[in-house]
């Protein structure tokens, strides 16, 4: 159906030459659902795609989810055989760098995520959310729940670049409180299961917890099953981060005692990218009320925000799928 | 005369390359012994297999007690109290031997859970019924072949079978063991059992059956009673022409010696063996299943490491540690295990030829086979040793036993050896294809080639031999020359005890 | 009866290729107009060649009875080595590209082929199965390569590996568009034209199909079955080598999680698709090379149509059983 849909509307440019309108076409090529923060990503893209083909007849947006850097790089090779106008990059790592700057060099509308490009230069924008504030906010949070003293534990995600300046984020905090002792850091590959079986191994070795902080929600929903199951009652603060609807939701309701609060990372940073690509793609200028140049902005840093009981109803996103 | 317990009626079989079995006819009389001969590749194994229910006729019925049947699977077969003991055991080597008489017909408790005592007790008695010492809980892969034969005729027993077909059921066996063999078959005829046997060895067919049928060519030839037919004859009608004796005549081997084995010692297998073999010389190697021929000769191949002993060839020393080293040193092996060890069925004509000796054809600057050169070498082989084949590229796994078998000895003498050890040369050949098999060997010897004749048919050895090394229990018990080679000299030595004169 | 056999050997022959053929006029449909157009075809082959390299060398390891697990893992770790070693060079030298690449270059193969003669050694004179010996050399060179990057990556700071990742040979014109054959392209199909020479016309490929039918009889005919699988192995590691040096070149940087990631199962599926039986003793290089465009075709053809990468998979999944379900019909 989409297919014929997509025919017609070429005859129609076609046939329609002079008084067709432009048609803005944006590419968009990010890595599948692997875990829940990733699902909610997807989510978030489906949703701006959505949004904005109603919003605007101009405006055709294709997704591409991979499941490697191989793959993506496939699809961004065949979003450029499609020519498409603006191409919107999650990468899965670096190593689209080539790729990347091709399309640039043909002229397409590049937006770049995270930290995903080795090259300067190669893109229009550049949107990353604050990994380094992700964890400073949370660990400052969590130090200050835990009088500044006591026994902690990490469960990271998979080692890559963005888990180690999160982690050392965290390990630069707590050295400023020195009652706070740093039991252990495990990988747990942002899987619940995986970091299930990381707490199960903590609760066997360290008998004095009182806190975890894991690298993101999925993670400590496992950690905490794992204590639960457990039946101890020595870990007073779980943390994650991510903002997975059911945590908030618990944040939000006061339900859970071990839980009080979430730092955003937000999955909506692909909608957000994929609207400045559109923006940026049709020309578009920003509001006049700002004073500067009113061109895009080059390079964006999304903030990392704590939520807890006050705010959790601003994060909450009922339709979302985690 | 009582009615026919099972009727073929015009059986046809095509397995889509023309016709196996032509319009067949045959009757079996409750509580006889019914010989079936012909040669490899007549129909005969086919016919049994359809009677089995693991082949399906293309025309014709099947009638068991009158009743026109259809024999869908071995189940089928199997309700019908029909039991096929094949060539090729079907048992699973891991298993004990009371799961193997039971498989997939396991007796089970109320419960579902498998009720192994009465297994295991049906099985002693059934053992016990065939006079056959053998633990129900010893595993398959530790047993002789006849053991192995005896646990596939308990499995037939298990399911009160009153029609058992046997299928070529001496080719492994030794002459005792045939003994035995017999014996019990004539224990289950007077028990009111009815068996189908399929032999080449018309000698046993002539000494154990009753009635006699033979097949050439899908036809059925001759249907009579045993006693009305001389075992020329039935060779004659198995052929279709008349024959003149079965082995060439003996050549004149030289006195130099050409290969030599000196103190050979295997830890458990050979102890202390010596010998000599002589340029152009036939010599025999005899002896019973387990004796240690195949062994002598695979250590000769360097894949058993001796503890003591040489072996010289031609005065020198050899060092032989792998395959390699004995074929660089020019001796062959033709095995005893056509497709487990002689010849690889997925490979075509050519491909199985020149597998040893590929090197030869390797001569160019850039080492590439020179396939010219292989094809042309390996069509002179099909010609004369008439290897029926239609293609040089056919599998192998399409030639029958004999056509492998000639594929097998023509690779074995394309490295041009000196010394050819042949191991059951004419194992599951038919009659025509051995003696053919017969007459290379002994050209070859001619020709000044050594040989070493591995076997167990002692018609075999005391045809072809110039002189007969008897090996019991991994030694040499005694070596025959001349016309101290017969039956009974080799059997007293195989065994050690001096038997009764064979009938 | 040699008219019928001549067809049936034909039809065995060129079966895959005439699928390959229809494959590639349905793909056209179904991708139209994307897919038919020479620049996606050009990137469809480059998209190919890099886990069609390593299953050239994959083929050899199937024949030989064998399986080789760790084809991804030692692509990561050998493309690390290779681009420090690069870097290392460019220092040293002060900055000669040419020197430091083909430095780089011959260390990954060389690696290459090392691990795969570890692989080989471990098989054949530890005698234990490849399965188990190629899992643990897996997970062993993948843990390596995070070790030495800490899970990160290794940047080539030589700009001309990257140009070099992206080079292209035998350029010319289609219409109005320059059409060329990238460098890795070019390499898979000399690499297939060499192994199938060596595979139809020399001693040791006759043997590896003996090796892999039965060894058994391999070893009673005189043939050295561990020098042969030894060499299997050691063919493989130096393809995967090739196959790391471009795929680095290509990205010009190694990413230790995500490189080759994956890629030993699609190797292996591409070896399937294109007939090489699993048991091993029969097989064919071109085959393979049908298979890996098979498999590069569909992909592409079902995301140029906008399929959802989740039902590529299963689609994906339903060709490899499929095929070697004709196959065994066609037997």
């Amino acid at each position: 159906m989409k297919k014929v849909l997509l025919a017609l509307l070429i005859v129609t440019m076609v046939v329609g030459g002079a008084y067709a309108q432009k048609v803005y076409r944006v590419g968009v090529s990010m890595p599948s659902a692997t875990h829940g923060w990733m699902g909610n990503a997807n989510w978030w893209a489906n949703r701006a795609k959505t949004d904005w083909e109603k919003r605007d007849k101009t405006v055709q947006i294709e997704l591409k989810f991979s499941g490697n850097v191989n793959q993506q790089v496939a699809d961004i090779e065949d979003l450029l055989v499609k020519k498409v106008d603006a191409l919107v990059v999650f990468p899965h790592d670096t190593s689209v760098t080539s790729i990347v700057e091709k399309a640039f060099n043909q002229g397409v509308y590049v937006v770049v995520l995270d930290r995903g490009v080795s090259k300067e230069g190669i893109y229009d924008i550049y949107i990353t959310n604050d990994d380094e504030a992700y964890t400073r906010k949370g660990m400052e949070w969590l130090a200050k729940q835990m009088g500044y003293k006591g026994n902690l534990l990490l469960i990271t995600g998979i080692p890559s670049p963005i888990d180690t300046i999160r982690t050392d984020t965290i390990k630069e905090v707590v050295k400023k409180y020195p009652n706070i002792k740093l039991l252990d850091v495990q990988p747990g590959d942002w899987n619940r299961q995986k970091s299930l079986t990381v707490m199960e191994n903590y609760l066997q070795k360290y008998k004095q917890i009182d806190a975890v902080y894991t690298a993101d929600d999925d993670m400590m929903l496992g950690a905490m099953q794992a204590y639960k199951e457990s039946g101890r009652k020595d870990i007073k603060y779980f943390l994650g981060g991510g903002c997975l609807k059911s945590v908030i939701k618990e944040i939000m309701d006061d339900s859970n005692p071990l839980v009080k609060a979430d730092v955003t990372y937000s999955p909506s940073v692909i909608a957000t990218s994929i609207s400045y690509a559109v923006i940026g793609v049709k020309g578009e200028k920003l509001n006049p009320n700002v004073y500067q140049v009113r061109a895009l902005p080059r390079r964006i840093i999304l903030p990392s925000e704590l939520v807890t009981r006050e705010n959790a109803k601003d994060f909450y996103v009922p339709e979302a799928p985690f | 005369m009582p009615d026919a317990i099972l009727r073929v009626e015009n059986i046809v079989k095509d397995f889509g390359s023309g016709p196996v079995l032509k319009d067949v006819n045959l009757e079996v009389r409750p509580g006889e012994i019914l010989g079936i001969i012909g040669e490899n590749g007549a129909g005969k194994s086919t016919l049994m297999k359809i009677l089995a229910g693991i082949h399906q006729p293309t025309a014709g019925k099947v009638y068991v007690d009158g009743k026109a049947v259809r024999i869908a699977d071995p189940i089928a077969a199997r309700a019908l109290k029909i039991s096929l003991v094949p060539q090729e055991f079907n048992l699973i080597r891991d298993l004990p031997v009371y799961n193997n008489v039971f498989l997939g017909a396991e007796l089970r408790k109320r419960s579902g859970v498998l009720d192994k005592e009465s297994m295991k007790a049906r099985t002693r008695e059934l053992l016990a019924q065939l006079n056959v010492a053998l633990d129900p809980e010893a595993r398959i892969e530790g047993l002789s072949a006849a053991e192995k034969q005896m646990v596939e005729i308990c499995k037939a027993l298990a399911f009160d079978s009153r029609v058992l077909i046997m299928d070529e059921p001496t080719t492994m066996l030794t002459k005792f063991e045939i003994e035995i063999l017999f014996r019990l078959t004539r224990k289950l005829r007077s028990e009111g059992m009815t068996i189908l046997y399929i032999s080449h060895k018309l000698k046993e067919v002539k000494h154990l059956c009753d009635r006699v049928v033979v097949l050439r060519d899908g036809e059925l030839v001759h249907d009579g009673p045993t006693a009305e037919v001389s075992i020329v004859e039935m060779a004659q009608k198995m052929v279709g022409r008349e024959l003149g004796s079965i082995f060439p005549v003996k050549g004149k081997p030289g006195d130099e010696v050409v290969f030599e084995a000196r103190g050979v010692t295997v830890p458990g297998v050979l102890e202390d063996i010596s010998f000599q073999l002589r340029k152009g010389e036939i010599l025999g190697l005899a002896g019973l299943v387990g004796a240690g021929r195949t062994e002598l000769a695979e250590t000769v191949l360097g894949l058993r490491l001796r503890s003591a002993g040489t072996f010289l060839k031609d005065g020198r020393e050899l060092d032989l540690r792998e395959p390699a080293d004995a074929v660089a040193a020019g001796i062959s092996y033709l095995s005893e295990d056509r497709q487990g060890a002689g010849i690889i069925t997925t490979f075509s004509v050519t491909r199985n030829v020149t597998l040893v000796s590929l090197g030869e054809y390797c001569r160019s600057f850039f080492r590439l086979i020179d396939k010219r050169t292989e094809k042309s070498k390996v069509q002179g082989y099909v010609d004369s040793f008439r290897i029926k084949t239609d293609s040089l590229d056919r599998r192998l796994e399409n030639l029958s036993g004999g056509n492998q078998q000639k594929v097998s000895l023509a690779k074995a003498i394309d490295t041009s050896p000196s010394v050819l050890i042949v191991d059951e040369p004419t194992r599951g050949v038919d009659v025509s294809a051995k003696h053919e098999i017969y007459v290379f060997i002994n050209e070859l010897a001619r020709k000044g080639i050594s040989c070493l004749l591995i076997s167990s048919e002692l018609e075999e050895i005391i045809g072809m031999c110039d002189r007969v090394l008897v090996m019991r229990d991994g030694r040499i018990a005694g070596t025959l020359e001349g016309d101290r080679i017969t039956e009974e000299q080799i059997m007293y030595h195989a065994t050690g005890v001096q038997e009764e004169a064979a009938s | 009866m040699s008219a019928t056999t001549a067809k049936k050997i034909d039809l065995e022959k060129y079966g895959a290729l005439i699928a390959l053929g229809a494959l590639f006029v349905l793909a056209s449909i179904i991708g139209w107009p994307y897919f038919i157009r020479p620049e996606n075809l050009v990137n469809v082959m480059r998209q190919s060649s890099y886990t069609g390299i390593i299953a050239l060398g994959m083929t050899f390891v199937i024949i030989s009875g064998g399986i080789d697990l760790s084809v991804g893992a030692v692509a990561a770790f050998v493309a690390s080595c290779g681009v420090l070693f690069m870097n290392w060079v460019l220092q040293a030298t002060g900055g000669n590209e040419v020197l430091a690449i083909l430095g780089g270059v011959s260390v990954m193969i060389a690696l290459g082929f090392v691990t795969g003669a570890l692989n080989g050694l471990l098989i054949t004179k530890g005698k234990i199965v490849p399965f188990i010996v190629t899992l643990g050399t897996m997970s062993i060179f993948r843990y390596l390569s995070l070790q030495m990057a800490n899970a990160g990556e290794f940047a080539s700071q030589s700009q001309l590996y990257g140009t070099f990742g992206m080079s292209k040979i035998f350029e010319f014109t289609v219409g109005d568009q320059a059409v060329s054959l990238p460098v890795p392209v070019f390499t898979m199909l000399a690499l297939a034209a060499i192994l199938a020479f060596l595979l139809d016309n020399t001693r040791y490929g006759r043997y590896l199909c003996a090796v892999g039918s039965n060894a058994r009889v391999a070893q009673y005919s005189a043939v050295r079955i561990d020098r042969v699988r030894f060499w299997a192995y050691a063919i493989n590691g130096m393809c995967v080598g090739a196959s790391a040096a471009l795929l680095a070149a290509r990205f010009n940087t190694v990413s230790t999680p995500n490189f080759g990631l994956g890629s030993e199962l699609d190797a292996i599926a591409a070896t399937i698709i294109g007939g090489t039986a699993m048991a091993g003793g029969r097989g064919s290089i071109w085959g393979t090379i049908i298979g890996v465009f098979m498999l590069q075709f569909i992909q592409n053809m079902l995301n140029m149509a906008g399929l959802s990468p989740y039902l590529q998979g299963v689609v994906k999944g339903i060709v490899i059983i499929g095929s070697v379900y004709i196959q065994k019909q066609r037997q």
